[in-house]
């Protein structure tokens, strides 16, 4: 009994931080414009007159994206912390973050979007070959 | 087997150069969804310290993110309809938010009896809201798609008109005026019309007013072929005043037609076909021989009897057409011993054409030949 009446405090606590979260929301206005968020979840067939979920899901995939570029901003800076020890010019130069496919392609891979590009393209399959071994 | 495989390969190539990008999320219609969600996840990236951007990195995560958003709506609405519902609630966005998330982990996610309230989603959330900077989206979104306003038709019952015929439900679109489509008529209706009290008589004259400007009206021309067709059925043929297109349809024997003459050899073959035909000379009209099939196309229009058709069956003769020998027994003119100049002109000029070919085709090979032997020597 003590424990069910724990649980219930418990749910009644988080149904009440569930709630007081959603009125909150509506002060807070998400970067992601809600008409673009209401676009996307009437295409996939979502119906919902709310609008505190549809704010729900715009923070939702602001902080998504917040996580992917923090991501990618910690391997840009990794990278030229490496390069940095090579060269100090660079290190001048490079001050400018700047957000690139290689970069963005290692954040999202953590999160199981696999975004690969072809390294380079070459005309033929013996492009770039010993011009020894070509001609066997 | 091999080349099977290469044409495959040259059709996806094909198809991917024609749909470079995922049907869905990179349509034209969805351009300017896109190019808000460029802007946004920009403004985003510039928050968490970025300072310039590749375009293709660009593209590519506001294309992610914006499957993000379709993927939430989308198991949402799963986890909604299993639950019988139509419209979805915050509850299946948790378990929709639980979902993407189940790949990194939240905290709470290996617990058996968690409660979807007190999801780990929720409160990493909430803890964003709390960190992060208030950022506004810099343009102002207008409400998107707009929804065209259709132009509304009243129906009949809105217009409170009476639809013309029992088989038109009142609740369809009502026809358009008369006047639409009527307007030079009306004009001259009421100065011509006042001088001709009878009703008919004005539909004639409207309708040889209509021809004369050769304004096709299908369904007034319908009707009025309906009226002159009953009217008319009976007494025969109607007087040149009127259209000769709406005049009822002529029988056999009404009008005299000169005869059509085939060639001996044509009539010959017909004869010896059809020992019920009765004129085996050279002079076959050809419109007694289809009259029973102009009949058959008439009687359709008009009330059909069962002893028209009966004459179809008994006099149609069977006629074979040989196609190629025709030119050449024809071409020559000189077969036709007992025919007359004039008919012999006739046949002459439906096949003068033909002779014309032949001229042409007689002259290129001379030509050739010539050629031929100029090049030998």
């Amino acid at each position: 009994m003590n424990h069910n009446r724990q649980s219930n405090d418990g749910n009644h606590d988080d149904d009440s931080a569930l709630s007081d979260f959603l009125a909150s929301l509506m002060d807070y206005t998400p970067t992601i414009p809600d008409e673009l968020v209401e676009h996307y979840l009437a295409k996939s067939g979502f119906q919902c007159p709310d609008v505190r979920l549809i704010r729900l899901v715009a923070v939702a995939t602001q902080k998504f994206v917040a996580e992917v570029a923090n991501d990618a901003l910690q391997h840009c800076k990794a990278r030229q912390a490496a390069v940095v020890k090579d060269k100090r010019e660079k290190q001048q130069k490079d001050k400018r973050l700047i957000l690139t496919m290689d970069d963005l392609s290692k954040s999202l891979r953590e999160y199981g979007v696999n975004v690969k590009q072809q390294e380079y393209f070459a005309d033929s399959p013996s492009t770039g070959i010993d011009p020894a071994t070509r001609d066997e | 087997m091999n080349n099977g495989c290469l044409e495959n390969r040259k059709k996806e190539h094909d198809n991917s150069q024609k749909r470079p990008k995922s049907y869905k999320f990179g349509s034209k219609s969805d351009d300017f969804a896109l190019a808000i969600a460029k802007v946004a996840v920009a403004q985003l990236c510039e928050s968490v310290g970025f300072q310039g951007f590749h375009l293709s990195a660009l593209e590519t995560l506001s294309d992610i993110s914006v499957r993000y958003i379709y993927s939430i709506g989308k198991t949402a609405n799963l986890s909604a309809n299993l639950a019988g519902r139509v419209e979805g609630n915050v509850f299946d966005i948790i378990h929709g938010l639980e979902d993407l998330g189940s790949n990194l982990g939240f905290s709470g996610a290996s617990d058996v009896d968690r409660c979807v309230v007190s999801s780990g989603v929720v409160k990493d959330i909430t803890h964003f809201v709390g960190v992060s900077d208030f950022i506004p989206f810099a343009y102002d979104v207008p409400g998107f798609p707009v929804v065209k306003e259709s132009t509304k038709t009243g129906s009949f019952w809105e217009k409170e008109e009476v639809p013309p015929g029992e088989h038109i439900p009142s609740w369809l679109p009502a026809f358009p005026d008369p006047e639409t489509y009527e307007t030079r008529l009306s004009v001259e209706n009421e100065t011509m019309g006042v001088s001709n009290g009878k009703k008919t008589e004005s539909e004639l004259e409207r309708v040889e007013r209509k021809m004369d400007r050769s304004l096709l009206n299908l369904q007034l021309r319908f009707a009025h072929n309906e009226n002159k067709g009953g009217s008319s059925h009976g007494s025969g043929y109607v007087a040149t005043e009127s259209n000769p297109y709406l005049a009822a349809p002529l029988h056999v024997g009404e009008k005299e037609v000169s005869p059509v003459v085939l060639p001996t050899k044509l009539s010959n073959e017909v004869a010896l076909r059809n020992p019920v035909h009765v004129d085996v000379g050279n002079h076959v009209s050809v419109l007694e021989t289809f009259a029973p099939a102009i009949e058959a196309m008439k009687s359709g229009l008009c009330d059909s009897d069962n002893g028209k058709k009966k004459l179809l069956y008994d006099q149609r003769p069977t006629v074979r057409f040989k196609i190629g020998i025709g030119k050449k027994s024809l071409g020559t003119i000189s077969d036709f011993g007992s025919q007359n100049e004039e008919d012999l002109l006739k046949i002459a000029s439906w096949f003068g054409n033909d002779n014309e070919k032949d001229d042409k085709k007689r002259r290129v090979e001379k030509i050739l030949k010539e050629s031929v032997e100029s090049s030998k020597e």
